[in-house]
């Protein structure tokens, strides 16, 4: 498996990179690096993660030998069938609003037995690895919603004061860049050297982002999730690691998620 | 732990947000700002505790975090041109074109002083950033847009004492001419040095510099 990994990556890197380079010689006005992605939409390294995601939901593990079958990501206990089109959501066991991998931890701790700490440690793998646990297991959840709009509701008062504390932190600027999010992400067709940059402040932008992490990431060879994507914005940022699942993740989320709301999931996404 | 933790949160926070949610149905923005900033303070680590430092917000920023469409004031964009001004620095050698060469090689240089795996990425000194943003020297494929084109810097403006004097200062501080622009305030913020601004005003506007360069 690890083989095939590899030699389909190999094959992506090189087949955007020509894509690329056909595509700008050509003068294309428009973004070029789509062409490559376009390309690989139908041969996406990130589909092997999914089966090992399920494996990973149904096998039995942890401390306490149970599987994830009873995990409620909000539309009953096991039912994934369109549970990520709902996140984040409000969840009255734990009082708190959570998203998909904030959720997958709770029910890891809960029903596994395992360790909060070593879980987070771990959620965010090494690029070149074979990815973690948390990766394949948020991948193959989201998986479950594929083709189904995005559906985030605001009608409980803490899903409504996240997304508002969402809100305020996308335009919150700090730390010796003066970055916020909407300094990258405000206007459309920008790029980050010849990075494009998603235009978050368009429903057509945001919509993009909410439907398809968790993604391969071609240049890493592992999937990502969007709590990796958050903390690698504030890393560019020069700000201090952002906590996994924290709630300033989880506000970030709630106000992308909810203005990308009709969009129609479709993972695993490909990046660069 | 959770529900420790967010009851502890609301306790603490949360008289306002509930006073506020009896009286009308969603929070009111000093609420909002109390709440996220209470995120902002417990969710992040760093290597060492100074560098959390970096989350707080100095006056300008506060200033030009406005959400969405909501526009500065006239007094606003005064208080943070008037902060902006009272930051310069200039280099003790008070030479303020210093070495295009050494200007090329920061413009293109985008790492320096990130925090990634409980450790603090250490150099001699910082990138400049340029790249990210601006187109620099022509025929330079890799540069972004979020900023102007520089191509041609000098040629436009020419190398005079007051055009490097400007240009140092728009480096040192872009907020004292386009108050809470996307430009970072790469030295009032100790982002960059003196000396290191000033090598990159000589490579903007240094005749011999390749930003100049046809």
């Amino acid at each position: 498996m690890h083989t095939t990994r590899g030699w389909l990556a190999a094959v992506a890197t090189v087949g955007c990179a020509l894509t690329w380079g056909a595509a700008l010689s050509q003068g294309r006005p428009d973004d070029p690096l789509a062409v490559g992605r376009q390309m690989l939409a139908d041969d996406n390294p990130g589909e092997l993660w999914i089966e090992r995601g399920k494996t990973l939901f149904y096998q039995k593990r942890g401390p306490r030998n149970a599987s994830l079958n009873e995990c409620d990501f909000g539309a009953g206990p096991g039912r994934l069938e369109g549970a990520a089109t709902g996140l984040p959501r409000y969840f009255p066991d734990t009082d708190r609003v959570q998203d998909l991998e904030s959720r997958l931890l709770t029910c890891m701790v809960e029903l596994q037995g395992f360790k909060r700490e070593e879980l987070v440690k771990t959620a965010i793998s090494p690029a070149g690895s074979n990815g973690s646990d948390a990766e394949a297991l948020a991948l193959y959840i989201t998986s479950r919603s594929n083709g189904m709009k995005m559906n985030v509701s605001l009608s409980h008062r803490k899903e409504h004061d996240m997304y508002k504390s969402g809100e305020y932190l996308f335009y919150r600027r700090s730390g010796q860049t003066d970055f916020a999010c909407v300094q990258c992400h405000g206007e459309a067709n920008k790029r980050i050297r010849l990075q494009d940059l998603v235009h978050m402040t368009s429903k057509k932008g945001v919509q993009e982002v909410v439907s398809t992490w968790p993604a391969y990431r071609g240049s890493h060879f592992v999937v990502r999730t969007m709590q990796w994507r958050l903390s690698d914005c504030f890393w560019q940022m020069r700000l201090p690691e952002l906590k996994y699942a924290s709630d300033t993740s989880i506000a970030l989320t709630t106000y992308l998620h909810y203005q990308g709301n009709g969009a129609v999931i479709k993972v695993p996404g490909f990046k660069r | 732990m959770p529900m420790k933790k967010t009851w502890l949160k609301w306790a603490v926070l949360g008289t306002p947000a509930l006073i506020a949610a009896g009286c009308t149905t969603y929070p009111d923005q000093a609420t909002t700002r109390q709440v996220a900033e209470t995120m902002v303070s417990e969710d992040f680590s760093a290597p060492m505790p100074a560098l959390l430092k970096r989350l707080v917000q100095d006056r300008s920023q506060q200033i030009c975090s406005k959400i969405g469409d909501a526009k500065l004031t006239q007094e606003e964009a005064a208080e943070v041109v008037k902060l902006a001004r009272a930051s310069i620095q200039y280099p003790e050698s008070g030479k303020l074109v210093g070495d295009w060469k050494a200007g090329d090689e920061l413009a293109h240089d985008g790492a320096g002083d990130r925090i990634q795996f409980g450790s603090l990425e250490k150099r001699k000194g910082n990138g400049g950033l340029c790249q990210n943003c601006h187109a620099l020297a022509p025929g330079e494929i890799n540069v972004g847009n979020v900023g102007p084109s520089l191509t041609g810097y000098g040629m436009q403006r020419g190398s005079s004492e007051a055009v490097a004097k400007l240009t140092y200062e728009r480096i040192f501080n872009a907020w004292g001419f386009a108050p809470c622009s996307n430009m970072p305030r790469l030295g009032a913020n100790r982002h960059l040095t003196p000396e290191q601004v000033s090598h990159l005003v000589a490579y903007l506007i240094d005749p011999q510099s390749p930003i100049n360069m046809k």
